[in-house]
């Protein structure tokens, strides 16, 4: 309960930094009586009125995630996982698309209790799998990175 | 009479070669889908998206691609409802109350074909529905203004406040935040940059398949770390495979009405399956008077939520078609993959797009027989599906959501925007907030806000504008019924707690 009102909060100074930033959306000229400013405002009001009732009376949490307790163990994997994949954003083109899904295919085998060696299999049939499928026969493109000289 | 002409005009294309196959796909996509514990049509949908476009699909094709995996969920998410006890998606939840106790009896392959004719039939019933009701609504909703269509938005999202059950606030907030989020990149009117801090990557707006994409796949992932503790095994089916003919008599009526009740709860905007299921299972258990063993395995049980969840399926096309506006979570997908194709739907799509809209409904039909088929036989294939370990689905799945994403505008940027909506979002779902509401708010805001500025220019300001006409006045009603609703049903609640403590 504690922590959701902790999130509510933060969710209430976000919205005043939001209001703040439309204090400057004017339209250079205008011609219709609603400005670009209006909508958001109105929101940004009804929002914070919806989030100070939730911090009064914040109701019950439904079963499914009050039987999973965040442990703190679950928690490591959560930062590890969001970890991985910001990982595998940051090197998705500067690697290429082949090595870093590679990579990252075999931490998330490992976060998900997969097995070294199934999951070095796994992440390398995967990487060129989807790289086959979407590259060439999809036309999605995709980096090439550190591949790129190997001129395939 | 004209309506057959179309419908056969509709069969025409839904029976090309190419829309035959990509039915078929779909169909089989999405029972897999919906069968995998915390993947539903949502998920499925959303990746496939980025899929249909690679493929440069024309736009009915994969319009009708969307919505066989959504029909083909609701089909799927029964299996692990009842073999596991783990629903695959919300609306199968229902499913699993009476359907894993019938499994445990040894009752499992009954169970599984009746379950099959249920969500056949309520697809059935629904897509007649469809045909039915879709094109007057259209002609009627071509009267709509501005000012109606934004009293039509208010009360889409009044209503999954109001039909949200216990959380209505939440969901409102919920809702609130999928229209802000809307709000962000330049405005069409005045060319001004809003929320978007200077970043390039928000110019032209947070873009549909990363949010969907963000909130649905990347949450999920992180959901399902939560749970690879725990583990499950499936039962095994065994014995007769196929329900006799007294068990068909025995679930006739229940399946005729929950079959109407989920069309019209799938008609509702923002109710959806989910609530769909939930009240048929409810009120077949309150006129079940003769040896009712709802919960313990009752087939009546069963069939009412399965029924119902692919009647609402079905019947959530209708508001997506002839309003614009989505009937659920994964229309609302639906409709951002339309706009992505430039198609902007609403009542003149019936005009403007006749092979679309009655292919998408001709497709109803067809996948809804291809389901049923497929999953009477071969259903033993679609259970060794189950056995999937997370270890190899979930690193596949993060890799396709990276790709689906990457593909929309080629920047990493799009990538870090994804990671950052799906923590958010978990977080929102951890604290029980409907995320599909985000969704529809996004999908609903820009058009929402589109149409109050274009009522209030037509007036020059005067807000009276948005309730002068009798279309506006119902739709108020409606809206204020939708509020009303839940604070009535918590006052009941309260009421009926306090005489029973001393």
């Amino acid at each position: 309960m504690i922590y959701q009102r902790l999130f509510l909060t933060a969710l209430l100074v976000v919205y005043a930094v939001l209001a703040y930033a439309t204090t400057t959306y004017e339209a250079p000229f205008s011609y219709e009586p609603v400005g670009p400013r209006a909508f958001p405002l109105l929101l940004l009001a009804l929002l914070a009125a919806g989030t100070v009732y939730l911090i009064i009376r914040p109701g019950h949490m439904a079963e499914e995630n009050a039987d999973t307790p965040l442990t703190r163990q679950v928690l490591g994997r959560l930062v590890l996982c969001v970890l991985a994949l910001s990982l595998f954003a940051f090197f998705f083109e500067k690697l290429g698309f082949v090595v870093s899904a590679f990579l990252f295919a075999i931490a998330m085998c490992r976060l998900y209790n997969g097995r070294w060696v199934t999951s070095v299999i796994t992440a390398a049939v995967m990487a060129l799998a989807f790289y086959g499928l979407f590259d060439r026969l999809l036309d999605v493109p995709l980096p090439l990175g550190v591949l790129s000289g190997l001129g395939v | 009479m004209e309506t057959l002409g179309y419908l056969g005009q509709g069969f025409g294309v839904a029976t090309t070669p190419l829309n035959l196959l990509t039915a078929l796909c779909g169909t089989l996509i999405g029972t897999v889908v919906g069968l995998l514990p915390g993947l539903g049509p949502i998920n499925g949908v959303a990746l496939l998206i980025p899929i249909a476009f690679a493929l440069g699909l024309p736009p009915e094709t994969s319009l009708i691609l969307l919505a066989a995996v959504y029909l083909g969920c609701e089909y799927g998410g029964r299996i692990s409802s009842i073999l596991l006890n783990i629903p695959g998606e919300a609306s199968a939840v229902m499913t699993a109350l009476d359907g894993h106790p019938l499994a445990r009896q040894g009752k499992g392959g009954i169970a599984l074909s009746i379950s099959a004719a249920g969500s056949f039939m309520g697809g059935l019933i629904a897509t007649i529905g469809v045909t039915i009701f879709a094109p007057l609504l259209a002609r009627w909703a071509v009267a709509f203004g501005p000012a109606e269509y934004f009293v039509m938005m208010v009360f889409a999202i009044a209503c999954l406040a109001g039909m949200a059950g216990n959380k209505p606030m939440k969901t409102a907030v919920a809702s609130l935040i999928g229209l802000l989020l809307a709000c962000v990149g330049i405005d069409a009117n005045s060319g001004v940059y809003r929320f978007t801090f200077g970043a390039l990557g928000l110019a032209d707006g947070i873009q549909f398949v990363v949010l969907v994409l963000g909130l649905f796949s990347i949450s999920e992932i992180l959901v399902l770390l939560e749970r690879t503790y725990y583990g499950q095994s499936a039962l095994k089916t065994s014995g007769r495979m196929l329900f006799n003919a007294k068990e068909a008599m025995l679930v006739k009526w229940t399946v005729i009405r929950s079959g109407v009740v989920g069309f019209f709860m799938g008609i509702l905007p923002g109710a959806g399956a989910t609530m769909a299921s939930a009240v048929a299972y409810m009120s077949e258990k309150r006129m079940a008077t003769r040896d009712n063993r709802f919960g313990e395995g009752d087939l009546r049980g069963l069939a009412a939520p399965e029924t119902a969840n692919s009647a609402a399926a079905c019947g959530s096309m209708v508001p997506m078609l002839t309003l614009g506006v989505p009937g659920s979570g994964t229309t609302a997908v639906m409709l951002g993959a339309l706009t992505l194709y430039n198609i902007t739907p609403g009542p003149l799509l019936f005009q403007t797009d006749p092979q679309l809209v009655w292919g998408l409904i001709a497709s109803l039909f067809i996948a809804n027989v291809m389901l049923v088929v497929m999953n009477i036989p071969l259903i033993r294939v679609f259970t060794k599906i189950l056995a999937v370990p997370y270890w190899a689905l979930v690193p596949g799945i993060a890799i396709v959501t990276a790709i689906g994403v990457y593909g929309v505008h080629a920047t990493t940027f799009d990538l870090f925007l994804m990671i950052v909506i799906g923590v958010v979002g978990y977080i929102l779902r951890k604290f029980d907030f409907p995320l599909s509401a985000v969704l529809l708010g996004f999908i609903l805001g820009g058009i929402m806000e589109q149409n109050l500025r274009r009522a209030l220019s037509i007036s020059n300001g005067e807000l009276s504008i948005l309730w002068s006409s009798p279309i506006t006045w119902g739709g108020w009603a409606l809206v204020v019924l939708m509020v009303v609703l839940p604070m009535y049903r918590g006052w009941r609640r309260r009421r009926a707690v306090v005489p029973a403590s001393p």
